[in-house]
């Protein structure tokens, strides 16, 4: 068993949260509040460090030469861009138009176009595989076929034929096959969670 | 043949250029079968009272935006045509970054719409929990001020929830609809997340749910002739989605056809390596 230190606060704070939920009581929805608001400053400052240790990071690799330069550059430049135009003497932080206009006519944009590179890459990736002739990545590219089939934005009887199938594959095959992930993936969240609060390790197995 | 394969992805590019510099044929369309999620989208809105509260929960992913924008601003539009007093919250940076390109676009179209930006609220599940309990708005009006400090989300008589795959309906499902007498829920989501949203819509707990693009272009059109909604954004090209799509069953089903009928290999031995 390991020290039960942890486990404890855990289960302590697990409770206390369940508890507030359960009974309507001031001083407990005061105490669960505090809980709250202790993990949303944990949750920012972890946010702020995370990007603190990527500039920093990419920073030393620039001054050291080692690693990709040009996306150092890019990194350290980014954040830095944004952090002047948000933070600059008179800015108005997130809300400012140079903040704005950043994010609406570059970062937004080359996030999509990202996205959509995704098409062509897919599509070549899906042809290797089937020529590679492994047969569930075969499977897996007939049915990409049939569900870009069913996707064709044909009007009419056509359409509306094509359009009620994929909303049935959707809602039923698909959904069904989902929920049994959901469903086990729950069970083995629960049994984790289970095990950290009574501090069992793999070792006590 | 080895250079056509090269130049495969300028051709889809031109290709799919064409597809939005031509007129749109009037023989295609992306509204789903009959329209029963328009249907009950504008049912939950006509049953919300006269200059409602709506908070809207902000967060959808930058890739997979684009599949719901069109959806979105016609959702906000018909809102703000209501009179509706929009509450706007975001628990992740890119729903922030989004959000922040929206307003602008909001505040531009519209010089009466009442907005409150909460900002953005670090913490995800947790940002959730605390805004149930209290929501601090100080460029709010007074009267709403004072209703979302003392009730949070409570104050609200609608919430609609534009989704990604981190923060989405199931989050708000989940950490505020217990904490808020369940209040009525409108979510707007890309499809890769309807399979796990279904129940939420089956069990009630979200009213109504706009999860494929195919759902949205039927809201969209259902809130046509009203005046304001959807009449600012640029519709979904839907030569240019059909000109991409027939290329992937092109290319998907000439693989396929390789695979079954050697005859029809155009890669040559080096790509198959």
């Amino acid at each position: 068993m390991r020290r039960p230190s942890v486990s404890a606060l855990v289960v302590i704070v697990g409770i206390l949260l369940l508890a507030d939920f359960l009974v309507v009581n001031e001083s407990l929805g005061q105490i669960a509040s505090l809980i709250v608001d202790l993990a949303i400053l944990v949750a920012a400052g972890a946010a702020l460090a995370a990007v603190a240790s990527l500039a920093a990071r990419r920073g030393t690799d620039l001054v050291r030469q080692r690693g990709d330069p040009v996306g150092a550059v890019l990194v350290v430049v980014g954040i830095g861009a944004m952090a002047v135009a948000g933070l600059r003497p008179g800015a108005d932080g997130a809300s400012d138009p140079a903040v704005r206009w950043l994010l609406a006519a570059l970062v937004i944009p080359i996030g999509a176009t990202l996205f959509g590179l995704l098409f062509v890459s897919t599509l070549g990736a899906a042809r290797r595989s089937v020529l590679s002739r492994d047969r569930t990545a075969t499977l897996l590219v007939i049915v990409a076929l049939v569900s870009l089939v069913l996707l064709l934005p044909f009007g009419g009887e056509l359409g509306a034929w094509l359009r009620s199938v994929s909303g049935w594959t959707l809602e039923v095959p698909i959904a069904a096959v989902f929920r049994g992930l959901l469903v086990g993936v729950a069970i083995l969240t629960a049994v984790f969670a289970a095990r950290t609060m009574l501090g069992i390790s793999p070792r006590d197995d | 043949m080895g250079l056509l394969l090269r130049a495969a992805p300028l051709g889809l590019l031109l290709l799919l250029s064409v597809g939005w510099l031509l007129p749109q044929p009037s023989g295609l369309t992306l509204a789903a079968r009959a329209s029963d999620i328009a249907l009950r989208v504008e049912a939950t809105l006509d049953a919300m009272p006269e200059s409602p509260v709506v908070v809207v929960g902000f967060d959808p992913d930058i890739g997979t935006y684009p599949e719901i924008r069109p959806a979105v601003r016609a959702l906000l539009a018909d809102l703000l045509e209501r009179e509706a007093r929009l509450v706007l919250v975001n628990v992740t940076p890119e729903g922030r970054a989004l959000l922040l390109a929206e307003i602008g676009r909001l505040r531009a179209s519209s010089e009466r719409a009442v907005m409150v930006d909460l900002g953005f609220v670090a913490g995800a599940e947790a940002a959730l929990v605390a805004l149930s309990r209290t929501a601090p708005a100080p460029d709010a009006p007074v009267a709403l001020r004072a209703q979302l400090a003392a009730d949070g989300i409570a104050a609200a008589d609608l919430i609609v929830v534009v989704g990604g795959n981190e923060i989405g309906p199931r989050t708000w499902v989940e950490q505020v609809l217990p904490r808020v007498d369940q209040l009525p829920l409108v979510a707007i989501s890309p499809t890769v997340l309807l399979p796990e949203l279904l129940p939420y819509v089956e069990s009630g707990q979200v009213d109504a749910l706009i999860g494929t693009p195919g759902d949205g272009a039927a809201y969209r059109e259902s809130v046509a002739s009203t005046p304001g909604a959807a009449a600012d954004d640029r519709l979904v090209d839907r030569l240019a989605l059909l000109l991409g799509l027939l290329v992937g069953i092109a290319v998907l089903g000439q693989a396929l056809g390789e695979r079954i009928l050697p005859g029809l290999r155009i890669g040559g031995r080096g790509e198959r390596a």
